[in-house]
């Protein structure tokens, strides 16, 4: 058994394209939610999301590569090619060989279903574009990491909706763990703000129409957003031997499924992936100081979160500092675990925990310390970042101090 | 057709149940309807009345509808409930119309 550490993190979020922006916007509680510039809203209620701005894919690909990449693709290679590059990794051939590169994403490349679907069912267009099945293959963005940074190690997609970054990460960790790959490659990517998508969230009745307040009692919904993180993981002893500078060591990963309904937390099962994740890191609950947690900021989740941390922490609950960076990142479903890992080994980085944005009125119902609104210097050895998926299956890392 | 007749229809289609267990002070949660099913009611009212009814999985089954003394609040509990706000909301609309 290896341990596995952080050595790379790219990001790519409605917050900032460089990690240190994005940490900066965290910490400071600067939302990355406002009205939609990139689509038309004309059929929609909903006229918020935290959408990256400031993405230009020709700063990134050349013209002939571009019409490959999905949105969702281009964000996990651009976020991939950056841990790299952070983690001051040179990619040989014997390495590359080995190394896994595991994406999570909850659905696949949206962009491209809705304009294929815009043409074929709107506008009467007789024939879909032939690269609409390559683009559009959930699979996708994880190839595109593989082909554009030439890894040639275990390589594929994880599906598990608002988890599948988290359950990527998970299976990243488990393999360098073994010794089955000695470097990976991993993160979450989703690019969902378009009408098709858009809609059907709507008609969930959850989102809100002015913006995100988790654990706050006047709370009104979640706030779809994109974007994507990607690490480096690898054995702590080739991270020490060449000198990588190291954010956080991964201690454990939990896994469960609630078995109970469609779209609702249940706080056992929620609480049993984070048990699993503890005991799998050899954690004691009283250890852990900060947990990043799902945090949507709908009714049904901040109440059955709380109730899952109390069964997971029992009497030391009362000491964890727990924070959603949901209030700035919003929703971005399969990348948001992989943003939110960033942003917990971010914290434990820098021994800061980044608050809880928007937080307005304490909610009887979530009795936890939630970090309001001011982040907090403060000593993090321990922390641990949560996903908790529709369709019941939860996922969850723990972390220590590098 | 009465509103009320449409109203059964849909939530008995919705919840797979015959018609004739749906009365006015029938309970959406005595027959077993979860949160997705009334979602999905409410989905199915809109369609058929091409009406928007203003409700939130979010913010418990109160739902404001335009009265004759301007809004008021229906708890979205019974069929009679729900039938009475289709009612209002369609009113709304013929009146806007």
């Amino acid at each position: 058994m290896h341990r596995v550490v952080i050595t790379g993190i790219g990001v790519v979020s409605p917050i900032g394209s460089t990690h240190e922006a994005f940490w900066s916007a965290l910490v400071e509680g600067r939302s990355g939610i406002g009205p939609i510039v990139n689509m038309a809203t004309d059929h929609m209620n909903t006229r918020i999301a935290a959408e990256v701005r400031d993405f230009d894919p020709a700063q990134h690909f050349d013209p002939k590569r571009v019409g490959l990449l999905d949105r969702f693709s281009q964000f996990a290679v651009v976020a991939a090619r950056a841990a790299v590059k952070d983690a001051q990794l040179e990619l040989n051939e014997e390495l590359a060989l080995a190394a896994a590169t595991i994406v999570g994403n909850g659905a696949g490349g949206l962009t491209t279903l809705d304009e294929s679907y815009l043409k074929l069912y709107g506008q009467s267009a007789v024939r879909a574009h032939p690269l609409a099945i390559p683009r559009y293959m959930a699979n996708a963005a994880c190839s595109q990491v593989s082909m554009d940074l030439g890894l040639k190690g275990p390589t594929f997609t994880t599906v598990s909706a608002c988890a599948s970054g988290t359950h990527a990460i998970g299976q990243a960790f488990h393999m360098v763990r073994s010794g089955q790959a000695p470097i990976a490659l991993t993160g979450g990517t989703e690019a969902c703000l378009v009408l098709g998508t858009f809609k059907g969230w709507e008609a969930l009745r959850v989102l809100s129409a002015d913006t995100c307040r988790p654990f706050s009692r006047n709370r009104s919904g979640l706030v779809l957003g994109e974007g994507a993180a990607m690490f480096v993981l690898e054995t702590r002893e080739r991270a020490m031997a060449r000198g990588a500078p190291i954010y956080a060591e991964l201690l454990g990963f939990g896994m469960s499924a609630d078995a109970h309904d469609l779209t609702a937390i249940d706080p056992d099962g929620a609480a049993r992936a984070i048990r699993s994740a503890l005991i799998d890191g050899k954690v004691n609950p009283e250890e852990v100081d900060y947990v990043n947690a799902h945090g949507t900021g709908t009714v049904l989740n901040d109440k059955g979160e709380t109730v899952a941390l109390r069964i997971a922490f029992g009497d030391s609950a009362d000491q964890l500092a727990v924070s959603s960076s949901k209030a700035v990142l919003g929703h971005s479903l399969g990348a948001a675990g992989a943003l939110e890992l960033a942003a917990t080994a971010l914290a434990l980085h820098h021994q800061t925990i980044p608050p809880t944005a928007n937080f307005e009125e304490p909610d009887p119902d979530c009795d936890l310390d939630y970090v309001p609104n001011t982040a907090r210097n403060a000593p993090i050895e321990k922390a641990m970042s949560s996903s908790f998926a529709f369709g019941g299956l939860n996922a969850v890392l723990a972390l220590g101090r590098a | 057709m009465e509103i009320i007749d449409d109203v059964r229809t849909i939530i008995a289609e919705s919840l797979k149940i015959p018609v004739d267990r749906l009365a006015p002070d029938t309970r959406l949660d005595e027959l077993g309807a979860e949160s997705l099913d009334v979602i999905e009611i409410v989905f199915g009212l809109e369609e058929k009345f091409d009406i928007t009814v203003p409700f939130k999985a979010d913010q418990g089954t109160r739902v404001t509808v335009p009265g004759k003394n301007g809004p008021e609040e229906i708890e979205f509990t019974t069929v009679g409930d729900v039938a009475n706000i289709v009612q209002k909301l369609v009113a709304a609309k013929t009146k806007a119309s």
